[in-house]
């Protein structure tokens, strides 16, 4: 009977692990209590210990790939055995279908649901006997995309050809391991449907074409290829919205410009979840919680406090916790976990005059917004030229996460927000 | 308590690969029983740059001029050298806790007891192991562990008087922009080295004994030498 060999926890927070290198390659014997691989989680890196005898089979996981506990990393195959199945993923008290097979279906499809990457590989068809250096779903895949395995360049261990180096498109959080059309199910866009797993991010490995761009675009702008868009926001009903629920509060507080903006802010980013993200060199981590910091100027420099999950919280909370957090950065008694960790940022000069600037990003965040001051302006509404309070919005995005389409709709919604209030219900 | 005891053993000077080959033999010592109780080897190095599984070449910066060694332990790149007081922990976490973060954290809260004692205030920082004064501004103490069967080896790393100028051919740990700092930098008195040294070992002992609710007995250097050459000749 094979054992699989799961990554396992190495403490009851961890919640994956990064493999980071392999003692033993497929194929190689392994004795119970030999270290088949190491694993990393913080700064502490364990063995991974071999639970049986046999051979080392079915390594689906590379050097550096990080993979949610529970899940199969290798299989070891009794001595002598062929293993004709599926390194299913799956967390280890799911038992393996009756017949002794290992093709576990559920386990790639509980992979689907939680959105987690790395759902696993498929087994070879019975019979499949080449002699190719490839994985047994990189075979397949291949097979099925029409692709010559001779031409494809292996990443997996001494060369060897694995999934990751098929596939066109990373979006492999919804492909369930066992779908047939893997390749032509993969959306041109890589971006992951929000995951319900309540999960707070989702690493999604870069595509190919998504390092080259990344690439090409550094050499051509400093280390973050940034572009920039703009767009003018009539404030109008921001204001009126804003005075009437001042009218309410009376003196239980005001809410500010600033406070509708950073919650528009928060609110668009969970509509546009492409650019709530980090770009981390070779994968993008797409945020399910929204964290917004706040560009705060202080005496020798700038700070950005964060707000967490803005898009949660009142404006009432927004604006209390943003005045908290400017007077503490003013002071100088942040505490680190007040200034990291925020997934999109949000720099106000409106109350320097500033009409409208580019703001630089904050790394590895993949945008952030610069707001100017809202000025009253002549603007043609229904053939009549008629006052406007007006505000200009630019975004700047990093081209490496955020293509110039989804960041103009990213601000078309946030747009939508501001010039119509109630559409924050939506 | 756990009512367990740690043998604390202070080496000295002792070169990086004959640290690490006593740490192997320890822990490999442990794991098989033939070690019945936990170590900690408190030492300093002479200069070396030492990568961890998670270094990238780009974070060391410049031909370093001292020895580059790649080793086992967790994290990214890092320096030890005179000043340094290092500490490996050989700890069978099965009488503990079987937990990597915990350990991790533990080993946080001894240096930040330790510091407090030498009056240096130090904390934590979310999200970047290591132990950093001035609300996470500059690291003080650099851990990067491996464990084999729940047993530790590598440590930690606490700059007391260390030449910080060191740090600056290398990205520590793979921050970039992250500011290095001592003891010595951080108390800002004009102290002897020796009396510091003698004042940081002592601090560290205790916050290791009460972060670990353990109590550490000293050995002599000989005793380790012994065990690491009669384990050779097994």
């Amino acid at each position: 009977m094979a054992t699989k060999v799961f990554m396992e926890a190495l403490s009851p927070t961890m919640e994956e692990g990064r493999l980071v290198k392999w003692h033993k390659q497929e194929g190689d014997a392994v004795k119970a209590g030999e270290t088949l691989a190491e694993v990393e989680t913080d700064k502490a890196v364990m063995d991974l210990i071999a639970r049986a005898d046999g051979v080392l089979q079915q390594v689906a996981v590379t050097e550096g790939q990080t993979v949610p506990v529970g899940n199969v990393v290798a299989v070891i195959a009794a001595p002598g055995e062929t293993v004709g199945a599926s390194v299913a993923s799956g967390p280890p008290p799911t038992p393996a279908p009756s017949g002794g097979g290992m093709r576990d279906a559920r386990g790639g499809m509980r992979d689907a649901g939680s959105g987690m990457r790395d759902a696993g590989g498929v087994g070879p068809a019975p019979g499949d006997v080449t002699r190719v250096k490839a994985s047994p779903l990189a075979k397949r895949m291949a097979r099925e995309a029409g692709v010559d395995l001779k031409v494809v360049t292996g990443s997996g261990p001494g060369g060897r050809v694995v999934k990751r180096d098929l596939e066109a498109s990373a979006s492999r959080a919804l492909a369930p391991a066992a779908a047939p059309a893997v390749v032509e199910s993969h959306p041109a866009s890589p971006i992951p449907h929000p995951a319900p797993s309540g999960a707070p991010y989702e690493d999604v490995p870069l595509a190919q074409i998504r390092k080259t761009i990344a690439k090409r675009l550094v050499t051509s702008l400093g280390p973050i290829p940034h572009f920039f868009l703009t767009s003018e926001v009539d404030m109008e009903r921001a204001a009126e919205a804003r005075d009437a629920l001042n009218r309410q509060l009376g003196d239980r507080g005001k809410v500010s410009f600033n406070d509708i903006i950073v919650k528009a802010t928060a609110l668009a980013l969970t509509k546009h979840r492409a650019c709530n993200a980090w770009f981390q060199e070779d994968h993008i981590r797409y945020w399910n919680e929204v964290h917004l910091g706040m560009a705060v100027a202080v005496e020798d420099g700038l700070i950005t406090p964060v707000i967490r999950n803005a898009d949660l919280k009142p404006l009432l909370e927004i604006g209390h916790e943003a005045k908290q957090l400017a007077d503490k950065a003013r002071s100088r008694r942040l505490q680190p976990s007040e200034y990291t960790g925020s997934t999109f940022s949000v720099s106000n000069l409106g109350m320097f005059d500033i009409d409208q600037f580019t703001a630089v990003i904050n790394p590895p965040e993949a945008g952030i917004l610069a707001v100017g001051t809202i000025t009253p302006k002549p603007v043609v509404v229904d053939g009549q030229v008629v006052p406007r309070r007006r505000l200009r919005l630019t975004m700047s995005c990093d081209h490496r996460v955020i293509d110039g389409a989804t960041g103009a709709a990213f601000l078309s919604t946030l747009k939508g927000m501001l010039e119509n209030p109630l559409a924050m219900l939506l | 308590m756990t009512g367990l005891a740690v043998h604390v053993i202070e080496a000295g000077l002792v070169p990086y690969a004959e640290a690490l080959a006593w740490q192997r033999s320890l822990a490999e010592a442990r794991i098989g029983g033939r070690l019945p109780h936990d170590v900690l080897l408190l030492l300093e190095h002479p200069p070396v740059v030492t990568l961890g599984r998670d270094s990238r070449a780009g974070h060391v910066l410049e031909p370093p001029g001292v020895p580059v060694v790649a080793v086992e332990r967790g994290g990214d790149v890092t320096f030890h050298g005179p000043g340094q007081l290092v500490g490996y922990p050989i700890l069978d976490l099965s009488g503990y806790r079987q937990d990597l973060h915990w350990y991790l954290r533990t080993l946080e809260q001894a240096l930040i007891a330790a510091l407090a004692e030498l009056g240096v205030p130090a904390e934590r920082r979310a999200g970047y192991t290591g132990v950093w004064t001035r609300q996470g501004e500059r690291k003080i103490a650099s851990i990067g562990v491996h464990v084999k069967q729940w047993v530790t080896w590598h440590g930690f790393a606490l700059n007391v008087t260390t030449d910080l100028s060191h740090f600056g051919r290398i990205v520590p740990c793979g921050i970039p922009g992250v500011a290095m700092t001592s003891v010595q930098r951080e108390q800002g008195e004009g102290r002897g080295e020796k009396e510091l040294w003698g004042d940081t070992v002592a601090a560290v002992k205790r916050g290791f004994a009460t972060a670990f609710d353990v109590t550490a007995t000293t050995d002599d250097v000989e005793q380790l030498r012994l065990a690491t050459a009669s384990r050779r000749t097994v």
